[in-house]
């Protein structure tokens, strides 16, 4: 295959004014040109097996190949080669003086052609959207017929001594075809031809009006996006939007007829097989309103194919779109050399067979950090200016390469190649991110809790001295009296479970001492605050009452249950006792807590 | 091991799935509306404990919060209110409560406005009343505790009878005179349905239609909160037992909770955060109880680390209500009562996970079905309303039942008639009469109306229940209750007064829009040996020929669950036959096809003309 050119992009560029060189028509002489046009699906595929003849002074290294006027605008792909297909040849658009309707191509020859010497050379040219359904609306039962226009002679500058041309059709129901003689038709092939000493620029309307069913599906937009992250991983995501460009539906659409007639919808389209490459994995399709339960997946040893049901069977004119998305391991697209990358994938994938694609548009993302991008394309494509994409931890953003291009088909299923530079150490800046934050807010949260932000402080010697700090050392003391009085409880437990009164008394010995110190200690600071704090004394002093009472319950209480304990009392009257302890402590409990409350 | 009750508490609150009843796709807003819920209670709680203006200002605002995100607001302003109301009465008046009240009323009141929904509705429907008449009073009471500081007893006493009862009726008077005055709206008819569970039938049909709103069977009760049935009313009795200002307001919530959920079933939705809530005290208190330790070697230790980290201005409390008469139980039957309790909250957690992932996770717009194959997608909701996306026109309008408005708006992005905001009525009765017309009828509404398409739900072919023509009933009582003339409920049964489809049914039912287009071409379906069965309903149907004049197929799912009918323009009907001689643009007298073959005379592919078919002859 040969290096190809986008005749769109450079017919658009010839409008611009943008030089297109001219070129002499040389003479040269096609002995014959054999012709296969195949139309049995929704693209005309034509190709051209020409024998050529030097009959020029001098040697030449130039072929001209022209396209006819009406059909250039359908043009989307051409393609020489020789040695049977072996070497590709470079062509290049041109403009040939005296005839500026057609659209050139000048295609350089391997090696120059001296005089009189032949050589073989295979054309060939993809057309889209050049079939056209008639009639172009059809109800549901109907089968879809298309009509295809062209020429019966081969469009060329030169003089043509000989040639044939053989139409392939999906069918062999025929409705007409144009009968130029000589002509033969066999099932779903008809052969024109031979035509001998055809003069240059020879053009006859053939025509074809017959049975296509094949999908006539259209990608209108095609939005392709790949990702790469040097952590492995290319991840690729395409929006696609179809519509069934066949003969439209007329009238109402059946379920009912759909369902039990086999021919019924005959042009629809249920499903389509997607390939992808071997490697993909985690496959979704969906579209706006979630995952479409209708797909299958095989993996096979060279590809994976997807066999894709949209929601609703499509027919003439219906629309839907999707969202396909896969991820592909790195090391099978990007090439390193130290810090220097090359991304080397397609531009354009599979979608289905025979497949046209109005508009592209690639999105490259590479990661954060790359510089000194080249983009290199496998045929001239619009490049649009770089811009950023954010995602998670991005931090100056991902440079985006965009390109756009139009009016595809399988044969631009090609590879791309984009060099960048990324220093390695780069790859380390995203954890290095989390950590930073991790470590910032553990660092906040230490600090929060290590100082004191609150306005008013309730520390003595910050705050306003006096009365404060008085009620936090009785507190205080008091807290230590309250942990004495639990002690006391667990002692009593103790006491209770292993009846051992000897440990017990000397344990009662200590707190009863450690009681007497905390309660000395509120009174020292008690009456030291008398004459300033009359009310706070007032309250304190019914403090230390009622812990008093407090206490001499508690007293009582382990009387009670060591007498228990050495078998002195029997089991109601403790039990007795012990309720009514368990009140009277409450109700001392709920007293203290009260003024504790109102300190 | 000692957790704290607030940990047990979010412990066993966790184990309720069923606050993610909402999840999978339901009601998003529902979802949202339960935070928010709780979050205010939260906070009304904290600043009724604390008596803080910052806290009831965060009530205030995640009060505001809920209002935009549920009509269940009301009731927040209405349980507030009364646990404000409530509290007054036991006398616990306390500025705490006049603080949190007042600082909550008057922001939520603000805040709520700002709502264009709500609007001026919570000055000016009855439903919003009670937290002004609370307001007023909380003030009132305010104002005699501060004039009780200058005037005696006697004078008090005296003083608070007459300002009390003069308050109460001035009060009550103003609220009155207003409803008649027409400036405060009458409680609606939502708020009776509420209460009396036959009213919505009889005077809304509408709610009464849907099936959240029908009174709660005890199987759903238990469905859905399981042992916490049981549980739930002896963590009232334990909040009863130990009241405070809060814990009224846990009991208020759980009565009235219990009682609304037992009037709808779509209410059990407020009902389980309280459930959780008080079970896990009941749970939490008997654990205390159960598996509190004999020996106690550890308390001294605990107390010494506790201490460590004590800030100094903490205080121990005194050691209050514990170790009581703990060693009336025995070793056994703790481990009996332990083991049993356990073994409940194990079988609840297995039912909760069950129930998850059985009934609540399948989202309602994909159906799933189980047969030898495996299991089986019903995608077919979502494959209509994507093919209303992509192959209608933007601006197409979609009638259809009102169950599938926001569907069809969310799923489909084309607007409908009417959608699930139930709250105008008659707009639903209008799409409730076009349905129960006959086609022509019909028509005139749909023409009225600017629709471009019709979209019903047809179980039939798979047997799915929840289809239109077992909703139908309910349209007919819609539109009947809004145009009684034109629709009579009597008509759309049998003469035995029976609902049915097949050849029995009455004319009027066998020929409304709503019959034609569920069956249109479905007496031509053979299943198990009979055109026509209709496997919801198990008959087969009584019109098998549907012809329709004034609507088109234009979609049906695969599995005939949606089905789409375009509304012809009137040009494309009923056209006029023009004589040739007449016609302004001539056509050709015939389309010849002179091709070489068909030259010779011989007849190929020439279009036959069949009168009639088969399966029609068979009615």
């Amino acid at each position: 295959m040969g290096r190809l050119l986008r005749p769109g992009l450079l017919l658009l560029a010839a409008v611009v004014g943008l030089a297109v060189a001219q070129v002499r028509v040389e003479e040269l002489t096609i002995l014959s040109v054999d012709r296969t046009v195949d139309v049995s699906s929704q693209v005309v595929l034509i190709s051209n097996k020409i024998k050529l003849e030097n009959t020029n002074a001098a040697s030449t290294k130039v072929f001209l190949f022209t396209v006819e006027p009406v059909l250039k605008a359908h043009l989307s792909f051409i393609g020489a080669s020789t040695n049977n297909g072996k070497t590709g040849l470079k062509t290049s658009i041109v403009q040939i003086p005296g005839n500026t309707e057609a659209l050139a191509y000048k295609i350089e020859l391997a090696t120059e052609l001296a005089k009189g010497k032949t050589v073989d050379l295979e054309v060939e040219q993809v057309f889209t959207q050049h079939l056209v359904p008639f009639p172009s609306e059809i109800t549901q039962k109907e089968k879809q017929l298309v009509k295809f226009v062209g020429n019966h002679y081969v469009y060329s500058p030169y003089t043509v001594k000989k040639q044939s041309t053989k139409v392939t059709l999906s069918s062999r129901n025929i409705e007409s075809f144009s009968k130029l003689k000589p002509y033969s038709q066999s099932d779903n092939i008809i052969s024109f031809g031979p035509y001998e000493n055809i003069v240059p620029y020879s053009q006859s309307e053939l025509i074809a009006h017959y049975e296509n069913n094949s999908p006539f599906l259209t990608i209108t937009k095609l939005d392709r996006l790949i990702e790469v992250s040097h952590w492995g991983n290319v991840a690729v995501e395409e929006k696609i939007e179809i519509v069934h460009t066949g003969a439209k539906l007329k009238g109402s659409f059946s379920r009912f007829d759909y369902q039990r007639e086999a021919n019924s919808g005959i042009n629809s389209i249920k499903a389509f097989k997607t390939i992808l490459p071997a490697s993909a994995k985690d496959v979704y399709y969906r579209d706006d309103i979630g995952n479409i339960s209708t797909s299958n997946m095989w993996s096979k040893h060279d590809s994976v194919e997807l066999t894709l049901r949209p929601r609703f069977p499509l027919f003439g004119g219906w629309k839907t779109r999707y969202v396909l998305g896969y991820n592909v391991p790195s090391y099978e697209y990007l090439f390193a050399e130290g810090s220097n990358y090359a991304l080397k994938m397609r531009l354009l994938d599979h979608v289905f067979d025979s497949m046209v694609v109005e508009d592209l548009s690639v999105k490259i993302i590479l990661p954060e950090g790359a510089s000194n991008i080249k983009f290199r394309p496998p045929y001239p494509v619009k490049e649009l200016a770089r811009s950023l994409h954010y995602t998670y931890l991005d931090v100056i953003g991902r440079p985006v390469i965009t390109v756009l291009s139009s009016n595809l088909v399988e044969n631009h299923i090609q590879d791309f190649t984009v060099e960048y530079t990324f220093p390695k150490v780069y790859m380390l800046r995203e954890p290095l991110l989390i950590v930073a934050a991790f470590l910032i807010l553990f660092l906040t949260v230490i600090i929060y809790v290590r100082l004191d932000f609150s306005i008013s402080s309730s520390k003595p010697g910050k705050g306003p001295t006096g009365n404060e700090v008085v009620v936090e050392n009785v507190l205080r003391k008091h807290g230590k009296r309250a942990q004495i009085y639990e002690n006391f409880d667990s002692q009593l437990v103790k006491l209770k479970n292993n009846k051992d009164s000897g440990s017990f008394q000397s344990a009662l010995k200590n707190m009863q001492t450690e009681h007497k110190t905390e309660t000395q200690a509120i009174n020292d600071i008690a009456s030291k605050h008398r004459s300033e704090a009359p009310e706070l004394f007032e309250t304190i002093t019914e403090l230390q009452r009622q812990d008093r009472g407090f206490w001499e319950i508690y007293i009582t209480y382990s009387q009670t249950v060591e007498k228990f304990a050495t078998g002195k009392m029997p089991r109601q009257q403790f039990s007795e006792q012990e309720a009514q302890f368990i009140r009277k402590r409450d109700e001392f409990a709920e007293k203290i807590n009260q003024i504790i409350k109102n300190l | 091991m000692y957790i704290s009750p607030g940990g047990r508490v979010l412990i066993y609150s966790i184990f309720a799935g069923y606050i993610s009843r909402s999840v999978a796709g339901s009601y998003d807003n529902e979802g949202i509306a339960i935070f928010a819920l709780q979050l205010t209670y939260f906070f009304w709680v904290k600043s009724v404990k604390t008596g803080s203006v910052s806290w009831a200002v965060l009530t205030a605002l995640s009060y505001f919060y809920m209002v935009s995100a549920w009509g269940g607001y009301v009731f927040i302003i209405n349980l507030i209110p009364l646990h404000v109301f409530v509290l007054l009465l036991m006398g616990r008046f306390s500025h705490r409560i006049y603080t949190a009240y007042t600082t909550f009323f008057i922001l939520g009141l603000i805040l709520s406005m700002q709502i264009p929904f709500v609007g001026f509705q919570p000055v000016r429907t009855s439903e919003h009343m009670a937290a002004v008449g609370v307001f007023a009073l909380l003030n009132a009471v305010a104002f005699l505790k501060y004039l009780q500081r200058f005037l005696s007893k006697q004078e008090f006493r005296h003083f608070f009878l007459i300002a009390g009862v003069a308050a109460a009726a001035i009060v009550f008077a103003a609220v009155v005179g207003l409803t008649y005055a027409g400036v405060i709206a009458p409680w609606s008819g939502r708020f009776y349905s509420l209460w009396d569970t036959g009213y919505a039938k009889i005077h809304i049909p509408i709610i009464a239609s849907v099936s959240e709103h029908q009174p709660t069977t005890w199987f759903s009760m238990f469905f859905d909160l399981h042992i916490l049935v049981c549980t739930f009313p002896v963590g009232i009795w334990f909040c009863i037992k130990k009241i405070n200002d809060e814990r009224v307001f846990i009991v208020l919530y759980a009565l009235f909770a219990a009682y609304f959920a037992g009037v709808m079933v779509r209410l059990i939705l407020t009902l389980t955060p309280v459930v959780c809530v008080l079970s896990a005290i009941a749970f939490s208190s008997m654990f205390e109880r159960y598996l509190k330790d004999d020996e106690n070697p550890q308390a001294d230790q605990s107390g010494k680390n506790d201490n460590l980290y004590d800030e100094a201005g903490k205080v121990r409390k005194m050691p209050h209500e514990q170790n009581k008469d703990e060693n009336s139980i025995g070793g056994n039957l703790r481990i009996i009562v332990l083991i049993a309790a356990l073994f409940i909250i194990l079988l609840f957690v297995v039912h909760c996970t069950w129930v998850t992932s059985n009934a609540y996770s399948s989202p309602s717009v994909v159906l799933a079905t189980y047969d030898q194959n495996g299991r089986q997608i019903l995608d077919d909701f979502r494959e209509a309303y994507f093919w209303l996306w992509q192959n209608t026109d933007d601006n197409a309008r979609i009638m259809s039942w009102w169950d599938y408005g926001y569907q069809i708006a969310g799923m489909g992005n084309r607007t409908t008639l009417v959608d699930n905001n139930t709250w105008n009525n008659s707009h639903i009765a209008l799409v409730g009469k076009a349905m129960s017309s006959t086609e022509p009828k019909a028509y005139d509404i749909m023409t009225k109306l600017d629709v471009d398409y019709v979209l019903v739900i047809f179980g039939g072919l798979i047997g799915y229940s929840g289809d239109d023509i077992n909703k139908f009933l309910w349209m007919v009582r819609i539109a009947e209750g809004e145009h009684p003339q034109d629709i009579r409920e009597a008509d759309y049964f049998t003469a035995k007064g029976e609902y049915r489809v097949d050849e029995e049914a009455s004319q009027t039912m066998l020929n409304c829009l709503m019959y034609k287009l569920s069956y249109y071409r479905f007496g031509d379906v053979r299943i198990g040996g009979h055109t026509g069965f209709d496997r919801t309903r198990n008959s087969v149907i009584g019109n098998k020929n549907i012809d329709l004049t004034y609507l088109e197929e234009a979609y049906t799912s695969e599995h005939w669950l949606v089905r789409i009918y375009r509304v012809k323009k009137p040009w494309e009907f009923n056209r006029p036959r023009i004589a040739r001689s007449a016609r302004k643009i001539k056509t050709k007298a015939a389309l010849t096809k002179k091709t070489s073959k068909k030259k010779k005379g011989s007849l190929k592919n020439r279009p036959t003309i069949v009168k009639g078919k088969a399966s029609r002859t068979t009615v």
